[in-house]
């Protein structure tokens, strides 16, 4: 059996992502490293594939059958990450009493609006089929019906911005940006994070769903499924080398800047978006340059994803069917909102927000779930399940 | 042996004495000296970058990240950081009342040059700028660090601010009426000339475009050259010369927000040893107020867009 079903699209792909990292400028205009943030999106692409590291294919496997080894996986994603970011922090800041946050981190406000963002972000999960990230990784396989959700998603985002100023003056700007360090210091909110993440993986691994097997794969190791939890280890990995190096892990920020550059262009937007540019998160700032970090790692993300998928025989071009086109989109809208009002999504203020000790991430992990948990219920009572 | 021994600690504390004076003769510190000079516990390091996370991501081995934002200016009210703040920020960074600081930072060295000029107000002596910033130093590929600092507490202390170095916005409007000074106005020609009255993407501006009447514009980047070190002082000497500022009346600079005025200041006071006096109110406070001198030659309207 060979290895890869497609050697010329994987050929292409992994060209153009040497073509790619050889010819981007070497920094951004704030001095963080393109190329790095390149490979960095390639290695996440890559890692998200082989490991099928998508929040709503989780959530739907612990919905349905109790299946936990995926939330391990995020666990494990979490874990890794949260020690990896204590060590930089701990260099950093060495002192987290002193009233600053550590840079760029997203820490971002707590408010009724990130509980709803999450919340609507869960639903549009369940409505088109994945997160943004998933999505994304998607592409790469040559599923083309994730084109139709991000396209939605853009859409969503512009609808954010639209109801921003209100959702600032009724709520977001009393919102408090809670940061466990500079609480428990340190060791303290690892040791919290830790223990809470513990007893949930404690919790999970006793659940009767743990002890699903895989049937057998016959083909080569390489072109197997990475277990779970490995995935989420390199997640970690990936999310504390990114931080370090060229900024959290996320993968609304460009989207979102597409997104609010196009629509002022247009003049569909109030020229002030309060306080929106003083919060930490998938920032989206209105665009200057062609090429961003973010940019360049979400093009990464889409070709590593590619490789992988060519390599192991997971790409497999499909178009959505016209009748699934007004799901995609109305969960791509749901995606993209949510997205916004909640400064980013499972990867940006999930992945990235509790690895730093940030509550929002927390809240965002409770308020996605149940969006999603929502979402499966409305599916499963329309295909009548 | 032991005489030995005593002479060599003798001649290795002659060495470090040395290379201090030898940088405290000039303002300016080059890179290849500071790389020397790293170890020297008789200076201080202290970065002063404007973007969030460029000093954790690696800053110059021993440098202390000063915040400007919250730092070096008041935070609540429209001013130069207290002497108390900055007494004990400086003190958390180790500076004694001996010690040599020396300033860096990103953005052409701006904030740095805001803070040098910040220092001088309370009186603080021996303070340099790294000539070039952290773009020459990068550039030249030297080593960056992200370990943590644990330096013992300093005990400088400063004295109090010294108006003679800062302007107020009555004291500009008074030298504009007695010609008593030379306004440098360091923005751009299009902002000086009134046809912008921001540059694109600054949301601090004003309602009013142009200059303070009778300024003068020399726009800040034509004191450095290409990678970022100042111009020989004999260069600089001419270049302000040409527009009338030759030190024989005392200065003022400005800017739009005073960081990049300090960085002029920086020149025409240290290097060049003119008398000169930043106004770091600048043209966000000055093309707000009432009633003042402006010269719009470009004779922009402000329409509140």
């Amino acid at each position: 059996m060979p290895l890869t079903s497609r050697p010329l699209v994987a050929a292409a792909a992994i060209a153009a992502l040497i073509a790619i990292l050889l010819s981007l400028p070497e920094r951004d205009a704030l001095g963080r490293s393109l190329p790095v943030s390149f490979a960095l999106g390639a290695g996440f692409g890559l890692v998200l594939q082989r490991s099928r590291f998508c929040f709503w294919c989780i959530a739907r496997d612990w919905f349905a059958d109790r299946d936990p080894r995926g939330l391990l996986g995020i666990i494990a994603a979490l874990a890794v990450g949260a020690i990896g970011y204590a060590a930089v922090f701990g260099a950093w800041l060495p002192d987290p009493f002193a009233g600053r946050l550590p840079p760029d981190a997203h820490i971002g406000p707590v408010s009724l609006t990130l509980a709803l963002g999450a919340f609507v972000f869960g639903i549009g999960m369940a409505l088109s089929g994945s997160c943004i990230s998933a999505h994304l990784y998607r592409l790469g396989e040559g599923a083309f019906g994730s084109v139709v959700a991000l396209l939605g998603a853009l859409a969503g985002f512009v609808l954010g911005f639209l109801s921003w100023n209100t959702l600032y003056l009724l709520d977001i700007h009393r919102a408090r940006v809670i940061w466990l360090s500079a609480w428990l210091g340190h060791s303290g909110a690892l040791a919290a994070t830790l223990a809470v993440l513990g007893a949930t993986a404690l919790w999970l691994s006793r659940q009767p769903g743990a002890e699903a097997q895989d049937p057998p794969d016959p083909r080569p190791a390489l072109a197997r499924r990475w277990p779970a939890v490995v995935g989420g280890i390199l997640v970690g990995w990936i999310a504390v080398l990114a931080y370090f190096r060229v900024g959290p892990l996320g993968v609304t920020a460009e989207l979102g800047s597409v997104a609010r550059t196009s629509a002022m262009a247009v003049g569909l937007l109030p020229t002030v978006l309060h306080g929106l540019d003083g919060f930490a998160g998938c920032a989206t700032v209105v665009k200057e340059t062609l090429l961003s970090r973010n940019g360049v790692f979400v093009i990464g993300m889409v070709l590593g994803s590619t490789v992988a998928a060519t390599l192991a025989g997971d790409w497999k071009p499909a178009w959505p069917g016209l009748r699934a086109v007004p799901r995609l989109l109305l969960g791509g809208v749901l995606l993209g909102w949510g997205a916004m009002v909640a400064l980013g999504c499972t990867v940006g203020v999930l992945l990235s927000g509790i690895m730093a000790g940030a509550l929002s991430g927390w809240i965002f992990l409770l308020a996605c779930l149940a969006g999603a948990w929502i979402g499966w219920r409305a599916r499963n009572w329309a295909t009548g399940g | 042996m032991a005489s030995k021994i005593r002479l060599l600690v003798t001649a290795a504390g002659l060495a470090i004495l040395g290379s201090v004076a030898a940088a405290s003769e000039g303002p300016l510190v080059t890179t290849e000296w500071l790389q020397e000079n790293l170890e020297n516990p008789e200076i201080r390091l202290l970065e002063v970058s404007v973007n969030p996370g460029v000093y954790e991501r690696g800053h110059i081995p021993g440098a202390t990240n000063i915040v400007w934002h919250t730092d070096l200016v008041d935070p609540v009210r429209r001013d130069i950081a207290s002497k108390d703040q900055l007494q004990s920020i400086l003190r958390d960074a180790g500076v004694n009342a001996d010690s040599t600081i020396i300033l860096y930072g990103d953005t052409n060295n701006w904030f740095a040059a805001w803070g040098a000029w910040v220092l001088d107000v309370y009186g603080v002596e021996n303070v340099k700028l790294l000539d070039g910033g952290r773009a020459l130093w990068e550039a030249e590929g030297r080593q960056l660090s992200t370990s943590p600092l644990a330096l013992a507490a300093g005990n400088i202390e400063l004295g109090e601010a010294d108006p003679a170095l800062r302007a107020k916005l009555a004291e500009v409007v008074d030298a504009v009426e007695s010609e008593s000074h030379v306004i440098v106005d360091i923005r751009s020609p299009d902002e000086y000339s009134g046809k912008i009255i921001a540059p694109e993407g600054f949301k601090e501006t004003a309602i009013r475009a142009g200059h303070v009447s009778g300024a003068v514009n020399v726009p800040w980047s034509q004191a450095v050259q290409e990678d970022g070190r100042f111009k020989s002082p004999e260069d600089l000497k001419a270049l302000y010369a040409e527009a009338g500022v030759d030190g024989s009346k005392p200065v003022i600079t400005y800017c739009r927000i005073g960081e990049r005025s300090s960085h002029t200041w920086f020149a025409l006071s240290k290097i060049l040893g003119y008398d000169v006096k930043n106004y770091d109110g600048s043209w966000t406070e000055y093309g707000n107020a009432v009633g003042v001198p402006v010269t719009n030659l470009a004779g922009t309207i402000w329409t509140g867009r």
